[in-house]
């Protein structure tokens, strides 16, 4: 287990918990911000080169600024924190995410330890260093196998702008 | 304990934080971040059962969420500042009317 990816998971997670009990909007734009860069960062480490750059570059970059732009253009303050207001609700919730958490993590180490037979893909570390790397693996395999779904992304984009140009302007004359 | 167990076990935090943030807060654009949260778990968690197992489609599969989230982002911010235009606020209770 590397020393750095522990250390990235440790602050992706206080970071997580700070940002569920942040009053200011801001302040939790700003730890989603550090889960994103941390979670990034963890891509590189494991070797996903291609998949740490989109990270930090469409979500840390884009979406967030988007978010933060947006917190700043409605003039949000700090408000109420208003779970509080609500404890059965409070308590409800922690429940339920400390119930979710426990399946996951139980399934995920039944997973690891019961050592089922995995069928591995072709793609080892080995074979996608010869073949010229990470970001040329997953490149031509966009390009070539998952043609089709790429364009079709790129039409849901083109809708997206649109539509958020007509959800955002002001009314019809 | 493995790198592989660790990055399970994280996504799996980061899916619940997520979960709770769109369960207990009442702003929009809270609840909006804790689904770009759950997402990014997802992620995580794709990434690296993909490179664990030799594959590529996992990574593949990411690319393409990331991009749905930013379109999702994109929409849902939109649909939130028409919300502070026609309610005078984001809070989810504050919307309780259809009409315009």
């Amino acid at each position: 287990m590397s020393p750095v990816l522990v250390i990235l998971a440790a602050i992706s997670a206080i970071l997580a918990i700070t940002m569920l009990f942040a009053k200011n909007p801001i302040t939790s734009a700003m730890c989603l911000l550090g889960v994103l860069i941390m979670t990034a960062g963890m891509y590189g480490m494991i070797g996903e080169h291609l998949v740490a750059t989109i990270q930090l570059v469409v979500y840390a970059g884009a979406i967030m600024v988007l978010f933060i732009f947006s917190i700043m253009l409605l003039n949000l303050n700090t408000e109420e924190t208003d779970y509080k207001d609500k404890p059965m609700v409070f308590a409800g919730a922690l429940a339920l995410g400390v119930a979710a958490f426990a399946g996951i993590g139980t399934a995920i180490w039944n997973h690891f330890q019961a050592g089922e037979v995995v069928t591995k893909g072709q793609f080892s570390a080995e074979v996608v260093k010869n073949l010229g790397g990470n970001t040329k693996v997953l490149s031509h395999s966009l390009f070539t196998q998952y043609f089709v779904s790429f364009e079709v992304i790129s039409l849901a984009l083109l809708v997206a702008v649109v539509g958020a140009v007509v959800l955002a302007k002001r009314k019809f004359d | 304990m493995t790198n592989e167990i660790l990055l399970q076990l994280l996504a799996a935090f980061l899916f619940t934080m997520g979960m709770l943030v769109v369960l207990m807060r009442r702003d929009t654009i809270m609840i909006l971040m804790g689904i770009e949260l759950l997402l990014n778990a997802a992620n995580l968690s794709m990434v690296a059962f993909s490179k664990a197992n030799h594959m590529i489609d996992g990574q593949l599969q990411v690319f393409f969420v990331i991009t749905i989230a930013a379109a999702e982002s994109a929409i849902g911010l939109s649909i939130l500042v028409n919300l502070y235009r026609n309610f005078g606020s984001i809070k989810t209770q504050s919307a309780t009317t259809l009409k315009g």
